[in-house]
């Protein structure tokens, strides 16, 4: 099932090779290695039908290579940014969200069971090894399904209705996984900011692995990385998602030269990398990637006085007017890209929580949709976002093609006597002497809105949304506190109701997951004892009780096991609908608006963009291996 | 008692204290509900970074959490005894990898604060006591407290943004960016130089301001003793007078806060550091108490705790070999 798109590519790929061949120019900073025969020349470290990245067709200028970014990092823990960025992924989504094969020279799909995976002649890791079907045997038969590693047989995301796939080596670069029922996750799921992994490079790390390795040398290498085992030892030092060990092999664009603990982490182009730009010069156009690691309230301020060439996290929109200041001074561009969040800051009434009166009356449906109706968004939006957010419930941005009007007009009109009627009805009448309403048992509605207490944005709106929640006659008392303290209390049901983002993937296309609108996560506040009874396989939390949510899990399944993209449609839709009937969440603004720095010399970031984890993949969809320094020689 | 025994026996009190200390540091940081695990196989989980999950599981097996508290405390005192502080879940690292070089950026801070508050405050103490209600003094005193009456992290902003405006310099940090992690190097040195000066001066001023008033208020209780008049009446000179005798006696106090420098120079000035981002233990300290990153949250504490008590040793015997009264106390009395 080659598509039309993958038939071009694969057409101008030959094309491109046959330049390559001709000796286009070698790398500059790598000249020297090659030289020296560390190295092999250009021509022979790409794959023989590389991937060819046509930037003109794409609108974009094609570059040179050479020049070093810099970035500023909140904390060491963000290097995990870097693969996200990268997003060098088996298959991943172009930036209509299309999947498309990237390190795969292409796949077949028979009826969303079988999956045949070919990866391309000649790629090789970063390390100069070769990539090859080994890598994948290795981890599914020794890895996957060790059960030294993995006691109970391999992990949930490789199964389907519970049973893993039949896997398949057809030759040297080929694969095959077959599951017995549809399995419309897979292909998405390597396509994640944080891929699916089915292949490791296992040239270095059977070293590690007691069938392959010498036990001396495993022996002294579980020493030297004071963990306990050699499992803890395989999994330390094949970490991909925080990339922090510079000896194991990737197919990333850049590789990481810093080992934790450190100030600034230094990734350094892959010279095996497998894209090319139509003229045939090798991919990432830029040498250097440095992240500066700084506390979070001086990231601004670095980034306004030109000391980052790329900056996206760690700003707000508040920042704006600073930043777009500094534009003046030194040469750097802001722009603004849309959010993907459904909403930009919405609240979630714990229908969890341990607390019976509170819990009954988050669980009255009226109740949910008064609150909703009674936020005042067009004012939230003109104070806190110069009115260029939209006011919405929280759902899918318009972006999606799933988006319908109703959705998000859906109970998000400013609405307090219907709001006042709503909870009349739902037998609130009473009120005490400072007019907020009574519950049954005679205490005030006085709700603690808890946050995680990273953004001063949150605590914002809440000051504007508990005026509009006293013309209702309910009374919220805003409560920051710490994310890690925060998610556990939630889960014990001690929080009545919470602040947060919105839907992580507002662009979502019916072919990925419609995971996010049912109980299917224990950070989803709004149901967190449900979501953890999903997500551990039922054996912790509590089942769903309230119809509308088992609905909602119900239709999840359902989209598992469908087989058209038709059909994945009518489901979502579905849930959808139940989302914004039932106001599990409330939605305030989406759309809003994210600053995206760079240095002046930047070239090919684009001007307008999505800005999200998920599916941007953060920059990973616009390519960062294509934007290149006007600065190099 | 002679001071041998005396120092001796003030080294086999600090068994016990710093025994009790830690019994108390590792309640403090069990306190808060939850541990890292926790919180942290929950973030994972939404990066979708479930494959992690097995190794947080080996991770709590291998610290015993799920041991009762007595034993996982006795666990980690045992261990810190044969030298390991455990590991640092947030780093992922055994805690003495983490600290690395910030102990001695650290220590260089705080030192050349503590340097820098002993010039100013030493002369400017002294002029407002020898020249107590004049013009300076108030014009002194005021500038002293402005330091204390402004917050640390107000003044951090105003010297970094007139500090990058005026001078270039980098916001924020002990050197520029491109300079961290390098080894040592000339260009690296001046650049340490030239973010140094700003947060010894926000750490400095606070401090200042305080031991102006410190030894103002001692040297002016001397100066109107008998014993000052009666020798300035028999004619000796000021200088020599000031020195030699009332300062001498105003500097008991001096002496009992070297016990306090040890751990501040560890510790000084975290809300400072946080905010210009300063590579030095402060900002690592608060980090991992807020995501109760214990073990190494507990190393810090526990080490300063050792830097306090033997601060207090040493300015304990600084003070009895400058003042007699303190080592006899136990035995005469006045």
């Amino acid at each position: 099932m080659i598509t039309r798109r993958q038939t071009m590519a694969l057409m101008g790929a030959t094309l491109a090779s046959g330049m390559v061949g001709k000796g286009h120019a070698e790398t500059d900073s790598l000249a020297d290695r090659v030289a020296a025969g560390e190295l092999p020349a250009m021509a022979d470290r790409l794959p023989k039908v590389p991937r060819v990245v046509n930037l003109a067709a794409m609108g974009r200028e094609p570059g040179r290579q050479g020049g070093t970014i810099r970035s500023l990092i909140a904390g060491q823990r963000d290097v995990r940014y870097m693969p996200v960025n990268g997003y060098a992924r088996l298959v991943g989504y172009d930036m209509q969200f299309n999947l498309q094969p990237d390190v795969l020279e292409r796949y077949d799909v028979v009826t969303d069971r079988e999956f045949t995976l070919y990866l391309r002649e000649g790629h090789r890791w970063s390390d100069g090894s070769p990539f090859t079907a080994e890598d994948f045997r290795f981890f599914w038969d020794d890895i996957a399904n060790n059960p030294e590693v993995y006691p109970d047989g391999p992990p949930v995301e490789y199964l389907v209705n519970g049973k893993p796939p039949v896997f398949e080596v057809l030759d040297e670069r080929t694969v095959r996984y077959t599951w017995e029922d549809p399995a419309p996750e897979f292909l998405p799921n390597l396509a994640r900011p944080a891929g699916l992994r089915v292949m490791v490079p296992s040239a270095y790390l059977k070293a590690f692995h007691p069938r392959y390795g010498e036990p001396a040398a495993i022996e002294a290498a579980v020493a030297e990385n004071s963990v306990d085992d050699w499992i803890a030892l395989y999994q330390k030092l094949s970490r991909t998602n925080r990339p922090e060990n510079p000896v194991l092999p990737t197919l990333e664009p850049w590789i990481p030269r810093t080992a934790p603990p450190a100030d600034q982490f230094i990734f350094v182009r892959n010279p095996f990398f497998h894209r090319v730009d139509e003229n045939g010069v090798q991919l990432p156009y830029i040498d250097r990637h440095v992240l500066g690691v700084s506390s979070a309230e001086i990231i601004t301020a670095k980034t306004a006085t030109g000391e980052s060439d790329l900056q996206m996290v760690g700003l707000d929109f508040a920042d704006y007017t600073l930043l777009k200041q500094a534009e003046d001074i030194h040469s750097i561009r802001v722009n603004l890209w849309k959010r993907t969040q459904g909403s930009r800051v919405a609240l979630a009434p714990n229908l969890n929580c341990s607390d019976a009166g509170f819990r009954a009356m988050m669980r009255d449906v009226r109740v949910r949709r008064a609150m909703s109706l009674a936020v005042n968004r067009d004012e939230i939006n003109l104070a806190l976002f110069y009115g260029l957010a939209v006011p919405s419930a929280n759902t899918l941005l318009p972006d999606s093609p799933l988006y319908k009007p109703e959705y998000a007009q859906a109970y998000a009109s400013h609405d307090p006597d219907e709001a006042n009627r709503l909870l009349d009805e739902a037998g609130f009448q009473e009120r005490n002497a400072s007019g907020v309403r009574l519950l049954p048992d005679g205490r005030p509605a006085n709700i603690i809105v808890e946050s995680a207490g990273e953004s001063t944005l949150e605590t914002d709106v809440l000051q504007l949304i508990r005026d509009h929640f006293r013309e209702i006659g309910l009374a919220i008392f805003p409560r920051s506190s710490q994310r890690d303290v925060f998610r556990s209390r939630a889960l014990g049901g001690e929080v009545v109701m919470s602040v947060l983002g919105g839907l992580d993937n507002g662009v979502a296309t019916a072919d990925m997951s419609p995971a996010q609108l049912a109980p299917t996560l224990d950070d989803q506040l709004q149901w967190p004892l449900w979501g953890m009874h999903f997500l551990s396989g039922e054996s912790k939390g509590e089942a769903p009780d309230l119809p509308e949510a088992q609905k909602l899990l119900s239709l999840f399944k359902d989209w598992r096991m469908s087989e058209t993209t038709e059909e994945r449609a009518a489901i979502w839709a579905s849930m959808l609908e139940i989302n914004a009937d039932q106001v599990f969440t409330i939605g305030t603004v989406n759309g809003s608006l994210q600053p995206v720095v760079s240095a002046g010399w930047l070239k090919n970031l684009p001007d307008v963009a999505l800005y999200g984890y998920d599916p941007c993949s953060m920059l990973g969809v616009y390519m960062p291996d294509t934007f290149w320094s006007e600065k190099a020689p | 008692m002679s001071l041998w025994r005396y120092i001796l026996w003030r080294v086999l009190a600090m068994v016990p204290t710093l025994v009790m200390i830690s019994a108390l540091v590792f309640l403090i940081i069990e306190l808060p509900p939850g541990d890292y695990f926790e919180s942290y196989v929950a973030e994972l989980r939404a990066l979708g970074e479930a494959s992690d999950l097995a190794e947080i599981e080996q991770l709590r097996e291998r610290y015993h959490f799920d041991e009762p508290l007595l034993v996982r405390y006795l666990y980690w005192a045992g261990g810190m005894l044969t030298g390991d502080f455990g590991y640092s879940f947030e780093y992922r690292l055994p805690v003495s990898e983490v600290v690395g070089d910030r102990l001695w950026l650290t220590i260089l801070v705080s030192f050349v604060t503590i340097i820098f508050t002993w010039v100013i405050a030493f002369p400017i103490g002294i002029y407002s006591a020898t020249h107590q209600y004049s013009v300076g003094d108030y014009g002194l005193t005021l500038v002293g407290m402005i330091g204390i009456a402004v917050p640390n992290f107000v003044l951090a902003i105003v010297l970094m943004y007139f500090a990058n405006i005026w001078f270039g310099t980098s916001i924020g940090h002990l050197m520029d960016q491109r300079y961290l992690g390098e080894p040592m190097s000339w260009d690296k040195f001046k650049s340490i130089m030239e973010h140094l000066w700003i947060p010894v001066i926000i750490i400095g001023t606070a401090g200042t301001a305080g031991m102006i008033r410190r030894l103002r208020a001692n040297l002016l209780d001397e100066l109107q003793k008998q014993y000052v008049v009666t020798a300035r009446a028999k004619g000796m000179k000021p200088l020599p007078l000031l020195t030699k005798y009332p300062l001498r006696m105003a500097l008991n106090f001096f002496v009992s806060d070297i016990g306090s420098i040890l751990p501040s120079i560890i510790s000084g000035a975290e809300v400072t550091a946080i905010v210009l981002s300063l590579e030095t233990t402060g900002p690592m300290l608060i980090r991992a108490l807020q995501s109760q990153d214990m073990y190494l949250a507990g190393s810090f504490l526990m080490f300063l705790a050792l830097l306090t008590v033997i601060g207090m040793l040493i300015s304990d015997i600084a003070l009895a070999f400058l003042d007699p009264r303190i080592r006899l106390g136990g035995e005469s009395t006045k």
